[in-house]
């Protein structure tokens, strides 16, 4: 670990700390449908929108209409982007490569992966989709599914600050306000700062490169012997990278442009665009701490919360730079050690420009915020530090999380949270005055469980079945089953991230994947809506000397335990598998190939 | 073929999820939608 890394370390922070309350107190304004400056421009377009859907922005949906309109436009988007994805050899516009339509079980985990602000991608995008799939398919749903975690987020926020209601708002309203007000601007700007940094825009064809000096390519044939062939010319993909690029990382979607993700150097060319990446990624949901303070008449509490996601971020962080920072034991005679011309520590899989630093932190955000982009290979990452982007993950995709998503999850903690401290004192819990009662406890049980059973089950089926689930992987041991258990937890936590060297292009991984994907995202959601309608209908009691304080040190500490312990009950016995045991075996020299 | 099996398990997966939906508002004692 180097002062240089801790210094672009606490940088990043510092960003995200100076963005949280204007981004927040402006996302507040927009939900509350109070006045900004962006509404001369905007309110007509709104009004426009709802005249030819058909929808009254007045009426106000209780938790089922609203969960109901969600899965609606949810299939509904579902569908549309299967379709494209199938009938792109169809549509010639925007596809000069001529790629051919999309392999079923391909386009269906495809399609369920964007739908839910996953972004898996079993596929190399610039082999596989083309430029009309790429943005009229994929890229919408990047702003769709942003806008549905944020409308989501902002309806359980609505529950808490209302008293004696039975409505949290309206879906229809929540998605076009988050997707005009909040999203659109904030890409349009973003952008072109990132096409300024020489991200590519454009929808030309690939282009075609001639070596200066002819490559010899090694590949296994269909019999199993190894081929020879000579390589002359080299492919450059292009295409419209840096719109996609705005939303990939705003909405916290993460699914690349290409397949190397944003180590490419038309995803990510610079360190400045580097740092607008992991800087965008955490710019929504650390605001919406301060919206969540806003909105429910407590910034203080608002602000506990977003104590609370620092300190596991901060946790994360550190403890990823410093494994990555570690010597590989496995490497005798090299020399590892952080000097003028070395950057010591384990750069395999990392690109030398980023550095090991920007690669840990990389990893840390985005595993910690359910987006899922790379600028590393997390499958290169030493055992600890591959760990911590899996553990991440397991914690519910709550440190600062997925937009909206990471709120509504960190603030089903906060249930848990109360009712806990309350049993440890003895008195009804509550919440900002709400008292928390048995069904609010049930749900949040409810939501808790689904997200590891669908996990763990799915895994323990794929390590048993070697015709299924361990046919795909590259390493034996407990590196393979981190390899299966991330691809699992990437999908269940909708982070899409991959940890590499899983082959999930196959039947088994596309099917279970996406299953996966779809529990992992809507499941989850039922439950927290019903807790929110039902803190909608509650009174709002005084509090008293017996009430628990939920904007101090004291809760910030109280929640950040109870979400560590949770995570750590549920999936510190695959992690001693997995992880855990391979950095053990690793100090003694033994390594999986 | 293939393609109506993953349209149609899509569209069970949501008829699933409504039932969901009304589960659980069952179970706080209220009706669905009412």
């Amino acid at each position: 670990m180097t002062t240089n890394g801790w210094l672009q370390i606490a940088v990043f922070f510092g960003l995200v700390l100076a963005a949280a309350k204007p981004m927040g107190l402006y996302m507040a304004r927009v939900y509350e449908g109070k006045r900004t400056w962006l509404d001369p421009v905007l309110t007509p377009i709104e009004r426009l929108l709802y005249r030819l859907s058909g929808i009254d922005s007045n009426v106000e949906m209780r938790w089922t209409q609203y969960c109901s309109a969600m899965l609606l436009f949810s299939l509904a988007t579902l569908l549309l982007t299967y379709g494209v994805e199938r009938l792109q050899h169809v549509v010639a516009l925007w596809n000069p490569q001529h790629f051919p339509a999309v392999e079923p079980y391909l386009a269906w985990n495809t399609a369920v992966s964007f739908t839910t602000n996953t972004n898996w991608q079993a596929y190399v995008p610039e082999q596989t989709m083309s430029y009309f799939t790429q943005m009229f398919g994929l890229a919408t749903h990047n702003f769709w599914s942003a806008a549905v975690g944020m409308a989501l987020a902002i309806a359980f926020i609505r529950g808490i600050a209302r008293r004696e209601m039975k409505t949290l708002g309206n879906f229809w309203v929540d998605l076009t306000r988050g997707t005009l007000w909040i999203l659109l601007p904030l890409c349009v700007v973003y952008a072109l700062a990132l096409v300024s940094q020489g991200v590519v825009q454009n929808f030309r064809p690939y282009d075609t490169a001639t070596l200066l000096e002819k490559q010899s390519i090694t590949s296994t044939g269909a019999d199993g012997k190894q081929v020879a062939t000579a390589v002359a010319t080299q492919t450059i993909a292009q295409g419209p990278v840096a719109s996609q690029e705005a939303i990939k990382m705003l909405g916290t979607n993460g699914g690349g442009f290409f397949n190397a993700n944003s180590a490419h150097p038309f995803e990510n060319p610079t360190p400045l665009s580097n740092l607008m990446q992991m800087f965008s990624i955490f710019l929504i949901p650390g605001g919406l701490c301060v919206t969540l303070g806003q909105m429910v008449g407590s910034r203080k509490h608002g602000w506990a919360v977003f104590a609370a996601m620092s300190v596991l971020w901060f946790a994360g962080v550190l403890t990823c730079y410093w494994a990555e920072s570690q010597p590989n034991p496995l490497f005798h005679g090299v020399d590892q050690h952080v000097g003028a011309l070395a950057s010591g520590g384990n750069m395999e899989g990392k690109e030398v420009r980023f550095g090991i630093a920007n690669s840990a932190l990389f990893a840390t955000i985005t595993t910690d915020a359910s987006c899922g982009a790379v600028n590393s290979m997390h499958d290169s990452f030493m055992p600890l530090g591959g760990m911590v982007t899996l553990a991440n993950i397991h914690l519910g995709e709550i440190v600062f999380g997925g937009v909206g998503a990471g709120m509504y999850g960190m603030l089903v903690f906060v249930i848990l949270t109360v009712f806990i401290a309350g049993l440890m004192v003895g008195r009804t819990p509550e919440y900002l005055g709400k008292k928390v009662n048995a069904y609010d406890v049930q749900m949040a049980m409810l939501y808790f469980l689904i997200f590891p059973v669908f996990i763990l089950g799915f895994s323990a089926i794929a390590v048993l079945s070697p015709g299924l689930g361990t046919s795909s992987l590259s390493n034996h041991g407990p590196h393979g089953l981190s390899q299966i258990l991330y691809a699992y937890t990437s999908a269940a936590g909708n982070n899409g991230s991959a940890f590499a060297g899983l082959n999930a292009n196959t039947h088994w991984y596309n099917s279970t994947l996406a299953i996966t994907m779809l529990a992992g995202r809507f499941l989850m959601i039922v439950p927290m809506l019903a807790i929110a309608g039902s803190l909608a209908a509650k009174k709002i009691a005084p509090a008293s000397l017996g009430t628990f304080p939920v904007d101090n040190s004291l809760f910030t500490a109280l929640l950040t335990g109870i979400v560590v312990i949770v995570g750590a009950l549920t999936f510190f016995p695959a992690l001693s598998l997995g992880p855990i045991l391979e950095h053990l075996l690793l100090r003694a020299g033994t390594s999986f190939s | 073929m293939i393609d109506l099996i993953f349209v149609t398990s899509t569209l069970a997966f949501f008829v699933i999820a409504s039932a969901y939906i009304a589960g659980c508002e069952r179970l706080r004692g209220g009706k669905p939608n009412a």
